[in-house]
């Protein structure tokens, strides 16, 4: 056996920004560490704040899914202050959340995912060519059409919140805005014509016809079926992939987590798949067996963490963030902790909530399994697709309902509030302490924290650790397959490829 | 002309001066670059250089071999926990090595975003967090308060939570064709944080009157108790709009202030500081005697119509 070759690959942009060392023996991944290479330290800036503060501080931890931190921030004070929410201030919420998770999905596919399609890596496939057509970065066809309609569909949180991104529109008991019925003619508007090229360029077809594949074969027939969808940039990523063999690469624990959310309000029209009370569906998925969704039994571990403080998991209700400077040059640990969903790792995002959703098309594409790079990217870019109705009806009842937007609460000296968000990339979690009127503690478990989780105090490996391990390489200058599988879960962010030869040594670096 | 080279750096930051940019339309981010003869060299969301390929750009620049032009520097420096700058690394080292050293290099340095101007979220706290030529209101920051740019320019500072990418792109066209940009005490164009935020606000008129809310939800002006810093700030959000269509403080959201050195303040955002019911923070240069009987004056005349909050803001 040859010895282990080590491979970083720094990536940029997540909460922290994210490098992933990867172990290849053999010509095999053999050992994978997440590790988060940057410290804001966010959740200690806003001790000692005035309750309200966490609407403007924490939307900023993300500058393409502020507005989910936002609502996950307005729900945990909802929670503190026990705030009713009147029907169109959980309507404009919805909306303003829906728009940037559809703007998310398809950035990231266009912008950040795709783009390897155009590596030299690719260059001896068939569809290489219409790869680099389609994805080179700002230029291609899809890259630049992506570029222009997303950033007009985000008109939609301006018109309703003011800006896009970071506003603060979300207060506890609704929002603050009392859009026109004209301002709410204009979003529908807007997303009537980002749906038209949804539906054009994306799909190939009416959502109507996309939401009746219910199943691998199925899958195979809707693409079989007209140049439209063989021509359309799911046809072309169908195509792609299964040239690239991304099926076949990426499966995780095979654990889907979903917070669930979109709460339905009482007068709507709009109703849950399930007939709950929200939408999206919230559960744990182990091996294809369900589990109904309880925060209780969500802990933190910082054993592989460049934090101290405690060992075990805590309870976000109980934890605390304390930088450990000895364990901050430690190429190993993470400036992320390892959240744990009743002891076990849990993937999170757009395949997660559909299979916690028990959707028949990717229930069949996973099966009991773990799921895929190809399954993961699939499910993000058509998450739109199930969005559009249910965003243009509670735009339409914005108008017509004359429910209210936002309701006084009364404040509270102390409590504790928990709000919960399916996000863009997942499952977010906002945890509040407040004593003497002012934040006694607030933490934060990000989608990224739970993929991107480092090991736990059992050296259980995270999501995306475990989703790397036994992955060929054929190139460590350019392991293309690592980059698939790290960006399949979305950590925002781009990564790029630095191969040192030997264990644990680091190549020296000088900026002089 | 030969291509001006733009070299786009990460640090302690969210992305969002990233997202904004993105807004940018007419032209779009992508026209822009063409028309300018712009040669992006990195941009580590758009870019795909693999980092050998990226390492041998960085060296190249730090040789003198590569030319650059525009170094843009977004989110913060971050130099904690305890001075080790361990809070934020590159391939092992801290990253503000490789800012001071990409900046000493460039033509010009702008510092997009209140992070990258002036330190922002972190500043003064566990992560250390400073601004490129500021930290807070005080001149220094990384590079120092003598640093200038092979142009002779100090950093310019393009604040904003985000920056609006009216800043970005403009700053980068006077940049590239002229004319020279005139520029505030904190080294911000004019252009854009030259007047204050509650310009073209569509509740001045409310303000005016001291038609004054308390409570979320309403019409009135945000200034006297709900928090609002938009009189005070300096920033162009009500003339340029966001995403081409509002602002906040049109839609009652407060103004936080986001422009300003010291952003986060670390007093409350949604109350206003007052002493009896005037606030503490006037617009620069007011007296208080002098607007107390302004105001007073304002609240009598103020006409029914906006007492009953019938304007269609």
């Amino acid at each position: 056996m040859k010895a282990a070759t080590e491979i970083r690959l720094p990536m940029n942009r997540v909460e922290g920004d994210l490098e992933i060392r990867v172990e290849v023996t053999d010509g095999h991944i053999s050992e994978a560490y997440s590790v988060g290479t940057m410290y804001r330290g966010f959740e200690n800036l806003l001790r000692g704040r005035a309750p309200l503060d966490g609407l403007v501080i924490t939307p900023r931890i993300c500058g393409i899914c502020s507005t989910a931190h936002l609502m996950a921030a307005a729900k945990a004070l909802d929670d503190v202050f026990g705030a009713r929410v009147p029907g169109n201030g959980t309507r404009v919420r919805n909306v303003s959340l829906m728009v940037e998770q559809i703007q998310n999905d398809l950035r990231h596919m266009f912008l950040l995912f795709a783009v390897d399609f155009t590596r030299p890596a690719y260059a001896g496939l068939p569809l290489y060519e219409e790869a680099v057509r389609r994805h080179t970065p700002l230029r291609g066809t899809s890259s630049s059409q992506a570029i222009r309609e997303t950033k007009r569909l985000v008109e939609i949180v301006a018109i309703l919140g003011g800006q896009w991104p970071h506003s603060s529109f979300m207060v506890p008991g609704g929002v603050v805005s009392v859009p026109t019925a004209n301002e709410v003619n204009q979003c529908r508007s807007l997303l009537a014509s980002f749906r038209k090229w949804y539906e054009g360029r994306i799909l190939g077809c009416r959502l109507e016809r996309w939401r009746e594949v219910d199943s691998g074969p199925a899958l195979q027939a809707w693409l079989d079926e007209s140049d439209a969808h063989r021509e359309s940039d799911l046809g072309f990523f169908l195509r792609f992939s299964r040239q690239a063999g991304l099926d076949a690469i990426g499966g995780g624990h095979g654990n889907f987590l979903s917070f669930g959310g979109l709460k339905i309000p009482e007068s709507s029209s709009v109703s849950a798949p399930d007939g709950g009370l929200h939408l999206v569906p919230s559960g744990f998925v182990s091996s294809g067996r369900k589990e109904a969704f309880d925060p209780a039994v969500i802990t933190e571990d910082i054993g592989f963490s460049r934090f101290t403080g405690y060992t075990g998991g805590r309870h976000p209700s109980e934890g605390i963030t304390v930088p450990d400077t000895d364990r901050a040059g430690d190429a190993r640990r993470s400036w992320a902790k390892a959240p744990r969903y009743g002891r076990r790792p849990a993937e999170t995002g757009p395949l997660a909530e559909r299979i916690v959703a028990a959707d028949p098309l990717f229930c069949d594409l996973v099966g009991d399994g773990e799921g895929s790079v190809f399954a993961r990217q699939l499910a993000r870019l058509v998450r739109p697709a199930l969005l559009f109705p249910a965003v243009d009806t509670w735009l339409k009842e914005i108008a017509s309902s004359g429910e209210g937007f936002y309701k006084t609460y009364r404040g509270v000296d102390r409590g504790d509030g928990f709000g919960a968000v399916q996000a863009h990339r997942g499952a977010l979690g906002h945890w509040i302490t407040i004593e003497n009127v002012k934040i006694a503690r607030y933490q934060v478990i990000t989608p990224t924290a739970w993929n991107a989780s480092p090991r736990d105090d059992e050296g259980v490996r995270g999501p995306v650790e475990q989703a790397l391990i036994g992955l060929p390489v054929a190139d460590p200058e350019d392991p293309i397959a690592v980059e698939h599988v790290v960006r399949s879960f979305d950590p925002c962010l781009v990564c790029t490829v630095h191969a040192i030869e030997g264990e644990g040594t680091l190549r020296p670096v000088t900026f002089f | 002309m030969a291509k001006r080279t733009l070299y786009w750096l990460q640090g302690g930051g969210c992305g969002g001066d990233t997202w904004s940019l993105f807004n940018m339309e007419s032209p779009d981010i992508l026209e822009l670059f063409d028309l300018l003869g712009i040669e992006l060299l990195w941009h580590p969301t758009i870019s795909t250089l693999r980092d050998a390929e990226l390492r041998a750009l960085d060296e190249r620049i730090l040789s003198g071999q590569q030319r650059l032009d525009l170094f843009c520097l977004e989110g913060s420096i971050l130099c904690g926990p305890s001075g080790t700058g361990m809070a934020d690394t590159i391939r092992g080292r801290p990253k503000k090595e490789l800012a001071q050293a990409l900046a000493r290099k460039a033509r010009d340095v702008l510092a997009v975003g209140t992070c990258a101007s002036f330190g922002g979220f972190g500043a003064g706290g566990e992560t250390e967090a400073t601004g490129l030529q500021f930290q807070k209101t005080e001149m220094g920051g990384l590079l120092g308060r003598d640093f200038r740019s092979g142009s002779g320019n100090p950093v310019i500072n393009l604040p904003g939570c985000p920056c609006h990418c009216d800043a970005v792109t403009g700053t980068l066209s006077a940049l590239v064709t002229g004319p020279s940009l005139r520029l505030n005490e904190h080294n911000s164009p004019l252009d854009w944080y030259g007047i204050m935020v509650h310009q073209g606000c569509t509740r001045n008129e409310y303000h005016e009157y001291r038609v004054e809310e308390k409570r979320f939800g309403e019409k009135g002006c945000l200034f006297f108790y709900m928090g609002c810093q938009g009189p005070l700030v300096y920033g162009s959000c009500n003339k340029v709009l966001w995403n081409r269509r509002s602002s906040k403080t049109r839609v009652g959201v407060p103004c936080f202030g986001c422009t300003r050195p010291d952003f986060p303040q670390n007093y409350p955002f949604f109350t206003t500081r007052n002493i009896e019911g005037i606030p503490i923070e006037l617009p620069a240069g007011v007296s208080r005697a002098h607007y107390l009987a302004y105001k007073g004056m304002a609240a009598a005349a103020a006409p029914k119509r906006l007492i009953k909050r019938k304007s269609g803001i």
